[in-house]
C-alpha cells in the first residue's frame, strides 16, 4: 500500500474506477482506489448494464452521448472486450401523457444531434414482432443505445489502473478522513494510512456516509432493486426495452440469458439486499403477458442492488465549499453506469484543471437543490 | 430310452442349486443348450450381490465354475449343447445335441429355462449396431468383441447399469442411459458406479428412432411425459455407434406350456409366469419350476428357488423327510425378499396364492463417525437392498448387517483395524478408505477395477461421484487382490476427501470445472495467473458458478483452485453469496392462473 497518494478515490465501483482509470489516462501519477470489498461488489456488480442516451434534459443527453462515445472505444482504451452491444433502446409509450413526453423527448434529443426516431405500433410489430403490442401508442428508438457487462467493466479498469502504476486496493476499508483548516491531509484506513490531498467520495449509495466523516452532508440514500436472470436461449432481443408503464425493463445478454429488473412499488433501503418473491411473480405476470414467447422459459437467479438516490434522481457531481478538494460523484439514481466513462473523464478534467473541458456536468452540482429542481422522470 | 429321477432343463443358477441338491438323492440330469453350465452367470464379470452363502461378492462366471465343480463330483449326468425342444406326454423330454435329437424319461421335471430379454419399438431398431444387452454381454465377456465405439444404452435396471460399467471398464465410450421412467430401476450403488465414469443417466428419456444408412450412426433421444408419450420439441441426437436394450426380461414359458401347467399373466414377476406353490411346484404335479423362469429376480433367488424344488421333489421320490431344510429355505427367501426392491415380487406370488411373511428389518441407530486420523472404511450404501457381503468379510465385527439381509449395513468406526477387505468384495463397490488428521492432505482408498493399474507416484485427476473433475492427485500405492477389486491409495487435498469417488488418467482435453458454462481448469487458472484471486471476481469473469446449478456442483472445485494457486486455505477465501431461486423456475410457474 503506497504511502502517500496524490489522489485517492474511495469506492472502486464503475464510478471511482473510471475516475481513477481517467486521471492515470491525464499522466496523473500516485492515483490509489481503495475499495473496501471485492471489484464490483457494490452497485456496479448488480447492475443492468443498459447505456442509453434517451434522456429528458438536454446535458443528461450530452453526458450519455460523450459516454456511448468512451463506450465506443473501451476495448482499445482500457483493454477488454466487456460485451458492449449497440442493439438499441426501445422505449414503449401507453398512454397520452407518455406520447407527449417522448414526442418532447425526442424534438429535444434530436436537437442535440442524437439519432433517435418515434416509432408506431405497426412499426414496433414489424421490427420486433414477438413483442404484444396491444395498447401500446408508440415507441422512442435510438439504435446507438445498448447495454455492457458492467462486471467486466469495473474490472477491465481495475486491471488497466493496475498496469498503469496506479493502485487499487481490494478488501481495505476507509474509516475516517484526516482534514486540518478545512484541507484535507489523509485517507484512514483499516489497512492503513495514506496521505493525499485530494480525496473523491465514489463511495455509491454509501458516499454520505464517507461525507459525513468530515461533516459534508450529500443528499443521496440507498434504494433496493431487485433484478433477475434466465437461462441463456438463442438471441433475439437487440435492444433493452423499458416499459414505464409496466414498470420494468429487460435486454438479452450476450451471453443469452435475459436480465430484467422493476421499480417495487415500496422500495427497502438500500442495505437491505434481500430478495422477494412477490419480484419474481410479477416479473413473470408482465414477461408473459408482454413477451409472450417467454413463457416457458426457465428464471435462474435472483438477486438485487442498490440505486443511489439523489432527491432529483440525477448524479451530484461536484467539489466541497466547505472541505477543499473533496470530491463526490454519487446519486446516480440508477444510471450511474452509462455515464461512469463519461463521469470518471469528467471528474478527472475538474481536478487537473479545476473545471470540466469536454462535457458540460454544471447541471449536476449540488447548488441546484437550494435553487430548485426538475425531475428526471424517465427512470424505471 | 433312458429314465431319470429327475431332469433338470436349464443349467443357470437355478438348474444347477437344483442338480446339486438331486445329485445327493436320486439319479438327475441335467441339460442346457450352450456349451457349458452357467447360465447368466458366465457372461457376468461383476461380483454378486447376495448372502455369501449364495456366493455373494463372487464374480458371477466363477459362481459358475464352483457349481460345476460341485455338480461334477456327484452322480449327475449333464448334458451340455443340448437344446430341449419339446415335452411330449408319458413324461418325455426330447433334445438335440450335435445335430441329434434324442429323448429321455423323467419322474419329476425342474423347468429352469431362464428369462430372455424384452424388444423395444423405434424407428430402424432393425439396423445393425442395435443389440440386446445381453447379446453385448456374451460378445464382450465370453468371446472378447466389441460390437462399437461409442454405446447408448437403453433402460437403467441392474442389467443396464451394469452393462454401462462393463463397457466403460474396456475403454469404450457409453454416451448415456437413457430411462423412461423418473427413477434409475437398478441399485443405487450400481448407478453410483456408472456415474462416477462420467456415464450420465437421463430419466425421463426414450430413444425415438436409430440413425443410419447401413448401420447405427446415431440416435435421436427424447424426453417423455408422464405417460411416456414424447414430448415434441425435446428431440436431440446423439453420436453412438451401437445401441443396446435393456429395457427388461421375460420368462421363457414355452416348455411349461407343453408340460401343462397353467400360465398366469402377471407383469410383476415379468409377464406370463407357471402358476406354482411355494415349494415351486406347478399345477402339473411332477413338474417344477425355478429361477427367472418362475419370476424375474436374482441369482441367489434362483439358487434358494432350485434347492427347493429339488428338495421336495427328493421328498417326493424317495420319501425322506426334508421339512426342516425347507422351512429353513423358504424362510431364507422370505428375508431375501423383504426389501423395498422386492415389493413388486411380494405383490406378484400374493396374486398366485404365495404370502410372504412379513420380516421385520431391525433399525440399527447410527455409530457416530470418530476422525482419529486412523484408516478406516466409509460405506456408503444406504439403500435397502439383499446384500450382506461387507459384514460377511469383516473379521472384526465393524460392520453390522444382521439377519435381514436387506438392512444396509451398519459401520463401527472404532472396532474398523483399517484392514480393508470390505472394500474389495462389496459388489456395489461402495465403500472406500479414509484416513484425514491435521495435515492438510488426506488419504483416500478407491476400488479400482479397470486396467492398466496406476503406478504409486503417478499424478492422477480425482473425479466425483458424477465423474467430474475435481481435484489433480497422486498415487500412493496400489494394493492388489485376487479377486480383482484393487485399491488405489492416493493423496489429495482434505477437502475432496469425501468428494472424490474415482480416479482417472489425466486426459489431453483440459477438465471442465464448471459444467454449466463449460469452464475449464485451464481458464480459471489463467484468470488466477493475471492477478485476480478473488472468487468474485473469477466468478464475473468466467462465469463459473453463473449457470442454473448456482455453484452447487463446482464451487468447492475452484475454490480448491484458488487455494492452491495462492496458497489461502479454503476456509479463509470467501465464496459468494447464494441467491433464489435454488432450481431453476419457468415464467409460468409464478402465474396467479395457472396455480393449483
Ligand atoms: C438492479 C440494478 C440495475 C441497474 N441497472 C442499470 C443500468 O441498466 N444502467 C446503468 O447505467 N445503471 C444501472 N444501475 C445503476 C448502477 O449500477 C449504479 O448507478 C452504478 O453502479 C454506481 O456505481 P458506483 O461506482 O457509484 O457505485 P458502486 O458500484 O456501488 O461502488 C461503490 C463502491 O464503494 C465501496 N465503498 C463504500 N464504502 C466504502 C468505504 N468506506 N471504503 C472503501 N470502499 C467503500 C463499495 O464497496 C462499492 O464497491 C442499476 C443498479 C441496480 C441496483
Ligand atoms: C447383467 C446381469 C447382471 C446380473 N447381476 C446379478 C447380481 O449381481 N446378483 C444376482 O443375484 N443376480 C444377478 N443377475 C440375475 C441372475 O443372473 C439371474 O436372476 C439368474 O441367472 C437366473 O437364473 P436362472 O437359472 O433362472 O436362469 P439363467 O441363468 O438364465 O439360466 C437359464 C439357462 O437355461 C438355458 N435354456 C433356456 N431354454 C433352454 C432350452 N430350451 N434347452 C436347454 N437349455 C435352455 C439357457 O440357455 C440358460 O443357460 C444378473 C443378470 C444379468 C443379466
Amino acid at each position: 500500500m503506497m504511502k502517500h497518494a496524490s489522489v485517492v478515490v474511495i469506492g472502486g465501483g464503475i464510478v471511482g474506477s473510471a475516475i481513477a482509470f481517467s486521471l492515470l489516462k491525464m499522466k496523473t501519477k500516485n492515483v490509489c482506489v481503495i475499495e473496501k470489498s471485492y471489484v464490483s461488489s457494490g452497485s456496479t456488480g448488480r447492475c443492468a448494464g443498459g447505456i442509453r442516451q434517451q434522456w429528458s434534459s438536454p446535458m443528461n443527453v450530452k453526458l450519455a452521448m460523450r459516454s456511448v462515445k468512451l463506450f465506443e472505444e473501451f476495448e482499445k482504451d482500457v483493454g477488454m472486450n466487456i460485451e458492449y452491444y449497440q442493439g438499441g433502446y426501445l422505449l414503449l409509450a401507453y398512454t397520452d401523457s407518455e406520447v407527449d413526453d417522448f414526442e418532447k423527448n425526442v424534438r429535444m434529443q434530436k436537437s442535440q444531434g442524437l439519432d433517435v426516431e418515434i416509432l408506431t405500433s405497426n412499426q414496433i410489430k414489424e421490427k420486433f414482432p414477438f413483442i404484444n403490442v396491444e395498447d401500446i401508442k408508440l415507441g422512442s428508438w435510438c439504435q446507438s443505445d445498448g447495454h455492457a457487462n458492467p462486471q467486466l467493466a469495473n474490472i477491465a479498469y481495475a486491471i488497466a489502473i493496475r498496469k498503469m502504476g496506479g493502485e487499487f486496493l481490494t478488501h481495505t476499508t476507509v474509516t475516517g478522513i484526516d482534514v486540518q483548516n478545512r484541507q484535507i491531509i489523509g485517507v484512514q484506513t483499516d489497512n492503513g494510512y495514506i496521505s493525499t490531498k485530494i480525496v473523491v467520495d465514489a463511495a455509491g449509495f454509501e458516499a454520505p456516509k464517507i461525507g459525513s466523516m468530515i461533516g459534508v452532508d450529500i443528499p443521496v440514500h440507498g434504494e433496493r432493486h431487485q433484478i433477475l436472470v434466465t437461462e441463456a436461449v438463442n438471441h433475439f432481443l437487440d435492444p433493452l426495452v423499458i416499459n414505464f408503464n409496466h414498470n420494468y425493463y429487460v435486454r438479452q445478454t450476450h451471453h443469452g440469458s435475459l436480465m430484467m429488473g422493476q421499480g417495487d412499488a415500496n422500495p427497502a433501503s438500500g442495505e437491505d439486499l434481500g430478495n422477494t418473491i412477490e419480484f419474481l411473480e410479477e416479473m413473470s405476470e408482465k414477461m408473459i403477458k408482454d413477451f409472450p414467447l417467454l413463457k416457458n422459459i426457465h428464471i435462474v437467479r435472483q438477486w438485487s442492488g442498490a440505486y443511489d438516490m439523489s432527491p432529483d434522481a440525477q448524479p451530484i457531481i461536484d467539489e466541497s465549499k466547505d472541505i477543499s478538494r473533496f470530491i463526490y460523484a454519487t446519486g446516480f439514481s440508477g444510471h450511474g453506469f452509462m455515464l461512469a466513462p463519461a463521469v470518471g473523464e469528467s471528474v478527472a478534467e475538474m481536478i487537473i484543471h479545476g473545471q470540466t473541458v469536454t462535457t458540460d456536468v454544471s447541471n449536476l452540482k449540488m447548488d441546484r437543490f437550494t435553487i430548485g429542481i426538475e425531475r428526471e422522470h424517465n427512470v424505471v | 430310452m433312458k429314465e431319470y429321477d429327475a431332469v433338470v432343463i436349464g443349467g443357470g443358477p437355478a438348474g444347477m442349486a437344483a442338480a446339486d441338491v438331486l445329485g445327493d438323492h436320486v439319479k438327475t440330469l441335467i441339460l442346457d443348450e450352450n456349451d457349458m453350465l452357467g447360465g447368466q452367470l458366465v457372461k457376468q464379470t461383476h461380483k454378486f450381490f447376495g448372502d455369501h452363502v449364495h456366493y455373494a461378492s463372487t464374480r458371477g462366471f466363477e459362481i459358475a465354475n464352483k457349481f460345476i465343480d460341485k455338480i461334477e463330483k456327484k452322480p449327475v449326468d449333464i448334458l451340455t449343447s443340448s437344446t430341449v425342444i419339446g415335452i411330449y406326454p408319458q413324461n418325455t423330454v426330447a433334445y438335440v445335441r450335435n445335430g441329434h435329437e434324442d429323448q429321455v424319461k423323467y419322474k419329476k421335471l425342474i423347468i429352469a429355462t431362464g428369462a430372455m430379454e424384452r424388444q423395444l419399438p423405434f424407428i430402424n431398431s432393425d439396423l445393425p449396431g442395435v443389440y440386446g444387452a445381453g447379446a453385448v454381454q456374451t460378445l464382450m465377456n465370453q468371446y472378447g468383441i466389441f460390437p462399437g465405439k461409442r454405446f447408448l444404452i437403453i433402460g437403467s435396471g441392474n442389467i443396464g447399469l451394469i452393462l454401462a460399467y462393463q463397457l466403460a471398464q474396456t475403454g469404450v465410450e457409453v454416451r448415456a442411459i437413457v430411462e423412461a421412467l423418473d427413477k434409475i430401476g437398478g441399485y443405487e450403488v450400481h448407478a453410483n458406479k456408472a456415474k462416477r465414469l462420467g456415464i450420465p443417466i437421463l430419466l425421463k428419456h426414450t430413444i425415438v428412432k436409430a440413425i443410419g444408412d447401413e448401420s447405427v450412426q446415431g440416435a435421436i433421444i427424447a424426453e417423455v411425459d408422464d405417460k411416456f408419450n414424447v414430448i415434441a420439441g425435446t428431440e436431440k441426437e446423439i453420436v453412438v455407434d451401437t445401441i443396446c436394450i435393456s429395457v427388461g426380461l421375460m420368462p421363457i414359458t414355452e416348455l411349461t406350456e407343453q408340460a401343462k401347467c397353467k400360465i398366469a399373466y402377471i407383469p410383476e414377476l415379468g409377464g406370463y409366469v407357471p402358476v406354482r406353490d411355494e415349494r415351486m411346484r406347478t399345477t402339473n404335479p411332477d413338474v417344477f419350476v425355478a429361477g427367472d423362469l418362475s419370476s424375474i429376480e436374482e441369482a441367489t433367488t434362483a439358487m434358494i428357488e432350485g434347492k427347493l424344488a429339488a428338495m421336495q421333489i427328493v421328498e417326493d421320490v424317495k420319501k425322506i423327510d426334508l421339512e426342516k431344510e425347507i422351512s429353513n429355505e423358504i424362510k431364507t427367501l422370505a428375508i431375501f425378499r423383504s426389501g423395498p426392491k422386492s415389493l413388486k415380487i411380494r405383490s406378484g406370488l400374493e396374486k398366485m396364492g404365495i404370502v410372504t411373511p412379513r420380516i421385520e428389518m431391525p433399525k440399527f441407530s447410527p455409530l457416530p463417525n470418530s476422525e482419529n486420523g486412523k484408516l478406516h472404511a466409509v460405506i456408503e450404501c444406504t439403500e435397502e437392498i439383499p446384500c450382506n457381503s461387507c459384514e460377511s468379510a469383516c473379521k472384526f465385527d465393524a460392520i453390522k448387517v444382521g439377519e435381514n439381509i436387506n438392512t444396509p449395513p451398519v459401520f463401527d468406526p472404532l472396532k474398523c483395524t483399517g484392514c480393508a477387505v470390505c472394500v474389495t468384495v462389496c459388489p456395489g463397490l461402495a465403500i472406500f478408505m479414509e484416513k484425514s488428521d491435521e495435515s492438510p492432505n488426506a488419504t483416500l482408498g478407491i476400488p479400482y477395477e479397470f486396467l492398466p493399474l496406476p503406478k504409486s507416484n503417478e499424478k492422477m485427476w480425482g473425479m466425483d461421484r458424477d465423474g467430474n473433475y475435481v481435484c489433480d492427485l497422486t498415487v500412493k500405492r496400489v494394493v492388489k487382490n485376487p479377486n480383482k477389486t484393487y485399491i488405489v491409495y492416493v493423496d489429495l487435498p482434505k477437502e475432496f476427501v469425501d468428494v472424490v469417488r474415482h480416479v482417472t488418467y489425466p486426459r489431453k482435453e483440459n477438465p471442465f470445472v464448471c459444467r454449466c458454462e463449460e469452464i475449464t481448469v485451464d481458464q480459471i487458472e489463467k484468470v488466477i495467473d493475471s492477478g485476480i484471486t478473488d472468487f468474485e471476481e473469477i466468478k464475473r469473469i468466467t462465469r463459473v458458478t453463473m449457470g442454473p446449478c448456482g455453484g452447487k456442483n463446482c464451487k468447492m472445485i475452484i475454490l480448491g483452485i484458488i487455494s492452491k494457486k495462492t496458497g489461502i486455505p479454503i476456509s479463509k477465501l470467501s465464496h459468494g453469496t447464494s441467491r433464489p431461486p435454488v432450481k431453476v423456475v419457468e415464467f409460468s410457474a409464478f402465474l396467479r392462473g395457472d396455480k393449483k
